[in-house]
């Protein structure tokens, strides 16, 4: 019997003990073909699935390795149906092939001509397919290129696409890295998606992904187009790239509500490609404005329908997703992987938080008992009132404003979800609150404010879930939310987790309503960040020591003694 | 005549057997086991029962192609007879010699130097070499017919000249197509009709269009490739197969016990029980269904319930659960090797287009254990480390037992079940196969030891609420968790999920939150994680406050007077009684006490549901009963050698007592249709010679005849009889005596 640190369960689950001498090995040897589910403590968990053992075969792994990599890690004799179900499922891959052909363009071919046969006659691909040139061929219009991708995906038979990318117009970008260096992890995103071609990169947030573009697009030194989810992100990404980058202000043009500007580098916003007017959506030119040579998704967990549907048409430019989490709570992330490309990079958080490049953060659920009088309410509520009502408790405030006190000298946010709710508490607390009809401007001015300590304690809605980078904020209070949206509390946990200057903690607070909705919700929220690997504690509001008092948070500005 | 005995050759099987040493007449009782039961008398007897239909085709059964190659060479002589040499000449370079031992040994073949066939091998060999029977008359230009047929008609007499002498004729629907090659050949005599839709290539044509290979290429063992593997490396992944078997059946005993499945009226169990398990093992529902014929084959799963209308874990189940891996299994992969069923069949559909239920005793066939059993031990004549490929190991078995080929055609899934138990690897068979075959559950068990990973005693708990066994669990704990989390991923390590149902399930059924927490402190070896601590405490406080029955006892009466006077009674202070509202009083002690100490004090109380323990589960979980008897019957049990010295002593005695009143055998024993009367009858059918016939008629008188025989079969002769000058039917078992008219 071996003693290996893998667990090859029938379910096809790999089991990977954290602790043990090989993991580390062994997480390099399954990476390329499983995916990682949990990071817990001491055991994670990753699972092979048809996508990411087809990824592996177009990352050029085999099946041979593929089991070699399972039998030699194994602790246990591995499953023998498993592994033949291993290497059928990679066998499907590369039957069917996408290239162009110098005579009759994009083409699908294969080796197999039973196969070629079958996904023809299938009903969700045979009206993406045109004529047929031989027994084994058929052409395939360019723009049909990613729907048929996907079609093909669903039916099992996934095409190997050797088209190739178009190179884009050429523009020069370089990383200007005098006073900074890529980290390792960040190359490594780069290599992998670069040596794919296109594909998403999954980082923790505050983890660096902007530099991950930035280099992306030093290696493509073509023009580039930036997809982020609001106007300051897009913002915050223009500031970034001229500091990073050769590129000056001139080279990035802004696409948003405010502006429409067209340069070699442009940043737009989800939002304006996908206004309508008169039913029409009148932005979509945007994609053929430039011979785009890479397309930057940013929060690509965010894409809407409706640029899905427009990425089908790029498949033969340079595609790269950025995100924290693939957690979409549409349930799509089939089509992120399809249609952007299959993860190229993805790393377990405490992996990164333990190289020093995130803050490591102390997760704390409050738990405060509703009064007699809430309780009251919250029982005789309609169903779909319950949660707004647990969630917005006024019993809640002094527990807010207790657990703030523990952090006098911090930078702080507070989020919440009901605007209500973020008006009582800015009141209360004497705080400025940023939401969704806040103008951009005033945004702008309020986070500036608070990078340079001017302002302590922000109030902030669901606008500022992502990508706003507020590197000094070390504590946030979430107050509440958007029902079990696991990828929002990864996201409002990543706002406290950009590494501080002198490498001090963070903390992220969730102050809940005992025994209602809201403390249900928040324990299917937490269990994401528990397989991120980060433990909550649970504290009663009773029990919330205050600074320097016993359980509390210690001092930290003695320097004043 | 040639019954009479000399110096010459022996002329009858009995006469040759008398001939044989105590030692040969030996073996041919261990070979042929079922002649020897009762004894024999003497070696008249012997021959008789050696010419019983059944006892020929169990022998002939057991032969491979090289050597009934060897019988129909002798079966297709013209003559009566053959010689060694003859026969060597016949199949060149065939091992004829071994062949013939192996036939005389067993009295399938008698004769020193010229062979004879007795006249039951004949019978039982319809179609010797794959030609059919002579037609009568004989064509009389065999070639000239031959040279005659069109393309199309010699296609179908060449296919017909191969294995099989036997044709079906194209339907015929209302005169269409009438004139297809075979009915032109039928009308021509180059096929004779056998019955309506059948038809035959007479023995004369399909030797002529074998031409110079007359008994066809001589059937050689087959030598299928075979690649060295390392046997550590078979064995290991042969574990791999046990352990995931062993732990499926585990978890569907689990599931059955939870909610047992419905027997069917037709037997069996539902298509629909089947989804349900297959869904809860997580595998599709073919696999669902062989692990339940598995469990059941073993012992494990049967009939239960009150009215036996459900299936149920048996009582065996429970031992099994605590018996290690290595036991577990070999219960299991026993189980398979001796089941009658055919677990291939279920799901297929039977003829009349219904799907064949999961444990339906339709699919129930006495042979299935010989052939697994045989064909683990064809595999398990190779080496260690060697296999073959199903096709190879088909073409072996085909070979080796021809007259049973049809068997064979379970093989594939046979091998496929044995893959999926561990017993055979790629065509290997594992150590624990080996196991299994010579040594039994035991052997299995034995082989299987040291391969299955030890059990583990702890299991690491996780932030995400989730407790990871890293290995199979011991059996008090796998019991435990069971109760109090549930199964998220199963395999060689388990992982539960700790969830408010769960521990909701826990609570009801008796564990409290102080015992929780002590079970998860105990259980894992990572320190239990906060989350995990509120989860239990945060349940267990919703789960009191629904407590309402949790209350040990109480007394209720409509007499609110009479309670205040329970309740302010010194008397009754040891009840421990509270007012818990107006005409309920309750107490912390069990009702059986409080019922005690209000006797006591005078009062009449009467017991009222005595249970304050309603929340928890009855300790006796509902149990099947394994019916015995599911194992096969043995065949012929063999004979021990002192058991053969001392029938062979008997029959010799008997003989010699026989011989001292004997004159001619076939003619002495009156009313006893003896072998010898039968292969003298055969042989003058077969040759065409007129016999005497000693007859005793329905009315008793005897008379004697001379007879052209023409049939014989199914007791009856039928012969033209010269004195009435008639075509008439003799009951065989009427003739007294037979002789050749021209010997007489």
């Amino acid at each position: 019997m071996s003693d290996g640190p893998l667990i090859v369960q029938s379910d096809k689950t790999l089991l990977l003990e954290v602790d043990h001498p090989q993991s580390k090995e062994c997480r390099a040897a399954i990476a390329p073909f499983a995916e990682l589910e949990r990071s817990p403590e001491h055991v994670h968990t990753y699972r092979v699935t048809p996508l990411a053992l087809w990824n592996a075969r177009a990352a050029g792994h085999d099946a041979e390795q593929v089991v070699d990599a399972l039998v030699r890690y194994s602790r246990y004799p591995v499953p023998h149906a498993l592994l033949v179900d291993v290497a059928d499922t990679m066998d499907r891959f590369g039957r069917l092939t996408l290239s162009n052909n110098p005579v009759h363009g994009l083409v699908l071919t294969t080796t197999d001509r039973a196969v070629l046969t079958e996904v023809s006659r299938s009903k969700k691909v045979a009206p993406m397919l045109g004529a047929r040139i031989d027994d084994d061929t058929i052409a395939v219009h360019p723009s049909e290129r990613g729907r048929l991708k996907q079609a093909l995906l669903k039916v099992g038979w996934p095409a190997e696409d050797l088209a190739g990318y178009v190179d884009g117009q050429a523009h020069p970008i370089a990383l200007d890295q005098a006073d900074w260096h890529l980290r390792d992890y960040q190359q490594a995103a780069v290599d992998g998606f670069w040596a794919g071609g296109s594909g998403v990169v999954v980082l923790p947030c505050g983890a660096g992904k902007t530099l991950v573009g930035a280099a992306a697009m030093a290696e493509a030194k073509a023009t580039t187009l930036i997809l982020v989810t609001n106007t300051v992100a897009g913002r915050q990404w223009k500031r970034e790239l001229i500091a990073r980058t050769t590129l000056t202000e001139d080279e990035i043009g802004e696409y948003s509500g405010e502006r429409k500007e067209i340069r070699p580098v442009t940043i737009a916003t989800y939002q304006v490609i996908t206004t309508r007017r008169k039913g029409e959506y009148r932005h979509l030119d945007l994609f053929d404005a430039q011979d785009w040579g890479l397309i930057v998704y940013d929060e690509v967990h965010l894409l809407p329908a409706p640029i899905f549907r427009l990425t089908a048409d790029l498949q033969s430019r340079r595609r790269l997703g950025l995100t924290a989490t693939l957690v979409r709570e549409d349930g799509r992330e089939d089509d992120v992987f399809s249609l952007i490309g299959p993860k190229r990079y993805d790393a377990p958080w405490r992996d990164i938080e333990a190289q020093g490049y995130i803050a490591p953060a102390e997760c704390i659920e409050v738990r405060v008992s509703l009064d007699d009088e809430e309780r009251m309410t919250y029982a005789v509520a309609e169903p779909e009132e319950r949660y707004r009502i647990a969630a917005t408790a006024h019993s809640k405030l002094p527990v807010i404003r207790r657990v703030l006190d523990r952090h006098p000298d911090e930078q702080k946010l507070v989020i919440g979800a009901y605007l209500d709710q973020l008006e009582e508490l800015g009141a209360a607390l004497d705080a400025p609150v940023i939401q969704g009809s806040t103008t951009n401007r005033e945004r702008e001015k309020l986070f500036d404010a608070f990078r340079s300590g001017e302002i302590r304690t922000l109030v902030v809605s669901k606008v500022a879930n992502f990508s706003i980078d507020l590197p000094e904020a070390a504590v946030a209070v979430q107050v509440s939310g958007t029902f079990g949206s696991r990828q929002e509390e990864a996201q409002r946990l990543g706002r406290v987790l950009r590494p501080k200057a002198d490498g001090r903690q963070a903390h992220f607070y969730t102050v809940v309503s005992r025994d209602t909705l809201d403390s249900e919700y928040a324990a299917h929220r937490q269990r994401f960040l528990a397989e991120q690997g980060y433990a909550y504690t649970i504290v009663d509001a009773a029990d919330l020591a205050g600074r320097g008092e016993v359980n509390g948070p210690d001092w930290v500005d003695d320097a004043t003694d | 005549m040639s019954t009479t005995e000399g110096a010459a050759a022996p002329a009858t099987l009995a006469a040759w057997l008398r001939t044989r040493t105590d030692e040969q007449l030996g073996t041919l009782l261990a070979l042929r086991p079922d002649v020897a039961r009762p004894a024999p008398s003497d070696v008249v007897g012997l021959a008789t029962r050696l010419a019983v239909p059944v006892s020929v085709d169990r022998a002939l059964d057991e032969l491979d192609a090289g050597t009934l190659q060897v019988l129909d060479v002798v079966l297709l002589a013209p003559g009566d007879g053959l010689t060694r040499g003859e026969l060597t000449a016949a199949l060149p370079g065939a091992p004829v010699d071994e062949a013939v031992t192996l036939l005389t040994d067993r009295a399938l073949l008698w004769g020193d130097d010229v062979l004879h066939a007795p006249e039951p091998v004949r019978r039982a060999v319809r179609y010797p070499a794959g030609l059919g029977r002579p037609r009568t008359p004989p064509p009389s230009d065999v070639e000239g017919d031959l040279a005659e047929v069109d393309d199309d008609e010699r296609a179908v007499l060449e296919a017909l000249a191969g294995e099989n002498p036997l044709g079906r004729l194209p339907v015929d629907n209302a005169g269409s197509a009438p004139d297809s090659p075979a009915r032109r050949l039928l009308r021509r005599g180059l096929l004779t009709r056998v019955d309506a839709a059948n038809v035959e290539l007479p023995r004369q044509y399909g030797l002529a269009l074998r031409g110079d290979q007359p008994y066809g290429p001589v059937r050689r063992r087959p030598e299928p490739p075979t690649e060295h593997r390392d046997p550590a490396v078979v064995d290991r992944r042969a574990a791999g197969a046990a352990l995931e078997t062993v732990g499926r059946v585990g978890e569907l005993l689990a599931a059955l016990e939870e909610d047992p499945a419905g027997l069917l009226r037709s037997g069996g169990m539902a298509i629909r029980d089947q989804k349900r398990l297959a869904r809860t093992l997580g595998v599709d529902e073919g696999a669902a269904g062989f692990f339940v014929e598995v469990a059941h084959a073993a012992g494990l799963l049967d009939l239960g319930g009150p009215h036996r209308d459900e299936w149920l874990p048996s009582r065996e189940s429970d031992a099994w659960r605590e018996q290690p891996l290595p036991e577990r299994w070999a219960v299991l992969a026993a189980g398979w090797l001796d089941s009658m069923r055919v677990i291939s069949l279920v799901g297929q559909r039977d003829l009349a287009g219904k799907a064949v239920n999961v444990l339906s005793p339709d699919v129930v066939r006495h042979t299935v254990p010989a052939v697994r059993r045989t064909l683990l031990a064809t595999l398990g004549d190779l080496g260690p480390g060697l296999g073959l490929a199903t096709d190879d190991l088909l073409a072996l078995l085909r070979w080796q037992s021809p007259r049973r080929a049809d068997r064979f055609v379970l093989v594939p899934a046979l091998v496929g079940e044995a893959e999926q138990l561990g017993v055979v690897v790629g065509g290997r068979l594992s150590a624990g196969g080996r196991g299994l075959l010579t040594g039994g559950e035991e052997g299995a068990a034995t082989g299987m030891r040291g391969l299955l990973p030890d059990p583990v005693d702890h299991v690491l708990a996780q932030p995400d609420l989730s407790l990871v066994a890293p290995g199979p669990l011991v059996a008090e704990l796998a019991r435990t968790l069971a109760v109090v989390a549930d199964v998220e991923s199963s395999g060689g390590a388990t992982v539960f999920r700790v969830t408010d149902g769960s521990v909701r399930r826990a609570l009801d059924s008796g564990w409290s939150a102080a015992e929780l927490h002590d079970f998860f402190a105990r259980a894992s070896r990572t320190p239990v994680p906060q989350a995990l601590d509120y989860l239990v405490d945060d349940v267990a406080r919703q789960h009191g406050r629904l407590r309402v029955g949790a209350i040990e006892a109480y007394v209720r009466s409509d007499d609110h007077g009479l309670l205040s006077q329970v309740l302010s009674d010194r008397r009754t202070a040891g009840a421990e009684l509270r007012r818990l509202a107006p005409g309920v009083l309750v107490s912390g002690l069990p009702a059986d006490e409080v019922l005690e100490v209000l006797r006591a004090a005078g009062y009449a109380p009467a017991g009222e549901s005595a249970g304050g323990a309603v929340l928890t589960r009855p300790a006796g979980r509902p149990r099947a009963t394994a019916r015995p008897g599911s194992r096969p019957p043995a065949g012929p049990r063999p004979l021990g050698p002192d058991e053969v010295e001392a029938t062979v002593r008997e029959i010799r005695a008997g003989d010699a007592a026989l011989a001292a009143r004997r004159t001619d055998p076939a003619r002495q024993v009156p009313g006893v249709t003896t072998a010898s009367t039968l292969e003298l009858l055969s042989r003058a059918v077969r040759e065409q010679l007129p016999v005497w016939l000693g007859y005793v008629d329905a009315q008793g008188s005897g008379s004697r005849r001379t007879v052209q025989p023409m049939t014989l079969g199914g007791g009856f002769l039928s012969g033209f009889d010269e004195g009435k000058g008639e075509q008439r039917t003799f009951a065989v078992h009427r003739i007294t005596s037979v002789d050749l008219v021209d010997e007489a």
